[in-house]
């Protein structure tokens, strides 16, 4: 006689938790290889085995002799990335709130605005780059790459700015009018508390997504790299684990806003349970 | 679990003139594109009364309900509250104060800053609103969940919140949009009460649309029955019940069956109808009698019916009369709902005391006749064209 079974897992369990598993080493595994690796030795060898571990490469990336001007093309990255958060909140939160209400041509404009979506970064910034020639107006990191990012993350806070709103019942603006709250107090005091979360979301999005963009940077940011940019020169001839040592700042400097983020959302909503 | 304790509001918490809580509407229309949700509506709603606005899903109750609140702008026609033309004011302004059904309950304050909203707006300062909003609280009894946030609440703690924060605005007029319809049975029947006591000491008029006969009836001094936009019949509970002037409102309210029949002879105070199969009945004549040959409906209540197997060989045609088969019986505790499949396919239903029932008990698919004594007779004063059907025919009230 069989054992009875107690919801005995099946063998397609496995075969998925390894699938899983593997998915899991291809995400990370390249990642932690070249964090690995950003710790060479002075032997400078670019490939496995880390031999005389030591941060020299690091203090290279920082105090540049040899390698390109990182530090100048961080203090430029971040910022654009900055402001890039901060226009396409700005924008995003605001287009969002127009669509709520229905308005002639909405739907066109809403498909106008995601299109962008769809042309190629680097077509983009072909483009950009000659109208601004034509227009007399010299391509820099503060205006034309500035353009270029946001033309790449609107459509995105646009989005998430729909999917947050469509769950934001309208009853709870009706009851705010309900006890006397004018529009303005209405956002201010209502809406925007509610949908803070959804707008960290948006700042995110904005955030990384122009912190590590390439096509759409290539030929605007002018004469000075951004980030990416950099790497990417420094790919065609840096050969030292400097490299390395800069993927792993960068990786670094992500993980951190996106921690940030997601760690100000659990705060909210941990808050809102009331369980604090 | 903490159910319900009552709620328990300060005497005389009102101070509004008499008449100020008066609401009439008129000539009112709401057209959403090409359809109509409210058609030329003209109603009066005394003040300190407790009306409930039934009727299906879809009638424009709730259309009719948002737009006394200020929150859906008519298409024409006015709203008064008290004296005051009120279309285009804003809901502080009108004096009326609502309460969602979904609650609205703002997810990101306190219980306490819930019902504090409305004196922040207003620029009251943190101490005072507060302590005002403590004692609103204290008044539906809820003052120990002041720190709580409202996900932590209950659904019936969460109700009490959105009373006390609409009560703050010391309305006119409390509007309530299906607000018992997110408990369950037994928080409803309770609330139900409450709600009731509450309009009573507050003397406040209460407008509450609901799509349930039985709160209808157990709530509301004045009852007005909707369907597609239009009024069927705004009276009393008990005229609603008793005396419905339309079949749609005799059929919607539940207790009554609607027979239909053309006027045979007149004589005295009693006409006789005679229904397409040929059946007769007896109706009392209250005023001018209406002509021979003309379509009559008549409704009678679904109790004071009796119920017997067909009599063997009666020879004179049976009066006050219907004859079918039993479609489905169900017990009911005081009384047996016994459905009756007539010839022409509608349902006759009769509610039989349980002590007589179980003297002689009928089954699914037994021929039965329906009897009534012509005094619980009532004439409608709409016959049925047949156009309209009990949209909730078959259900249990």
């Amino acid at each position: 006689m069989a054992a009875p079974s107690y919801g005995k897992r099946p063998w397609t369990f496995y075969v998925l938790a390894a699938l899983f598993t593997l998915f899991v080493i291809f995400l990370y595994g390249p990642m932690i290889s070249v964090l690995v690796l950003s710790f060479q030795g002075p032997s400078a060898a670019l490939n496995f085995p880390l031999r005389d571990p030591s941060l020299m490469w690091f203090d290279e990336l920082f105090n540049p002799r040899r390698v390109g001007d990182v530090p100048g093309a961080f203090s430029r990255s971040l910022p654009l990335a900055l402001i890039t958060m901060l226009l396409t909140v700005l924008i995003a939160v605001t287009a969002g709130f127009a669509f709520r209400r229905r308005f002639r041509g909405a739907t066109l404009v809403f498909y106008m605005a995601i299109a962008s979506l769809i042309i190629p970064g680097l077509v983009l910034s072909i483009g950009i780059l000659v109208t601004a020639r034509f227009l007399g107006l010299s391509a820099s990191w503060y205006t034309t790459a500035l353009g270029a990012h946001l033309s790449w993350t609107l459509p995105f806070g646009l989005l998430i700015m729909f999917a947050v709103l469509g769950r934001l019942s309208p009853s709870y603006e009706e009851a705010a009018y309900d006890l006397g709250a004018r529009r303005w107090q209405t956002i201010k005091e209502v809406v925007l508390p509610i949908v803070f979360p959804g707008i960290i979301a948006v700042a995110l999005f904005g955030f990384t997504l122009s912190y590590d963009e390439f096509p759409r940077s290539w030929l605007t940011v002018g004469t000075l790299n951004t980030l990416p940019l950099e790497i990417w020169t420094m790919t065609t001839n840096v050969t030292s684990p400097a490299l390395y040592a800069l993927g792993t700042v960068t990786t670094v400097v992500s993980f951190i806003v996106i921690a940030l983020a997601l760690g100000s959302i659990l705060i909210i909503q941990r808050r809102r349970s009331g369980s604090s | 679990m903490n159910y319900a304790p009552t709620i328990a509001p300060a005497a005389a918490t009102s101070a509004h003139a008499k008449g100020a809580g008066e609401i009439r509407l008129v000539n009112l229309t709401k057209s959403f594109g090409d359809t109509d949700a409210v058609k030329n509506i003209n109603l009066t709603i005394p003040h300190g009364s407790y009306c409930c606005l039934l009727g299906p899903s879809g009638c424009g109750k709730t259309t009719i309900l948002r737009m006394i609140a200020g929150h859906e702008t008519p298409t024409s026609g006015e709203i008064y509250i008290g004296d005051d033309m009120v279309v285009g004011k804003s809901p502080v302004e009108r004096g009326t104060a609502m309460m969602f059904q979904s609650y609205a309950l703002f997810p990101h304050l306190s219980v306490l800053d819930n019902v504090a909203f409305y004196l922040k707006m207003r620029g009251v300062g943190k101490e005072e609103r507060r302590a005002r909003a403590r004692e609103m609280l204290e008044r539906v009894q809820l003052s120990h969940l002041a720190d709580r946030m409202p996900a932590q609440l209950s659904g019936g703690q969460q109700q009490r919140v959105a009373l006390a924060r609409s009560l703050i605005t010391n309305p006119k007029v409390l509007l309530l949009d299906e607000p018992l319809s997110a408990l369950d049975e037994f928080l409803r029947l309770k609330m139900r009460g409450e709600l009731k006591n509450l309009q009573a000491e507050l003397g406040i008029t209460f407008v509450h649309v609901t799509h349930t006969q039985p709160e209808a009836i157990a709530l509301a001094d004045m009852v007005v029955v909707m369907d597609t936009g239009r009024i069927e019949q705004a009276a009393s509970a008990n005229e609603i019940y008793n005396r419905p002037t339309t079949p749609y409102v005799a059929r919607f309210m539940g207790g009554q069956n609607v027979l239909t029949g053309k006027v045979k002879s007149v004589a005295g105070k009693i006409m006789v109808l005679e229904s397409a199969k040929g059946e007769h009945f007896e109706v009392p004549v209250a005023g001018s009698a209406p002509k021979t040959r003309e379509t009559v409906s008549i409704s009678v209540r679904r109790d004071r019916i009796s119920i017997a197997k067909p009599g063997k060989g009666k020879a004179a045609a049976p009066v006050n009369t219907v004859a079918g088969m039993v479609d489905s019986t169900e017990y009911q505790g005081s009384f047996v709902k016994v459905s009756v499949r007539l010839e022409n396919g509608e349902l006759f239903v009769a509610h039989v005391p349980d002590h007589d029932y179980f003297a002689g008990p009928v089954n699914h698919g037994d021929a039965v006749v329906a009897h009534w004594s012509p005094e619980h007779v009532h004439v409608l004063s709409k016959a049925d064209t047949g156009g309209v059907k009990d949209p909730y025919a078959g259900s249990e009230h």
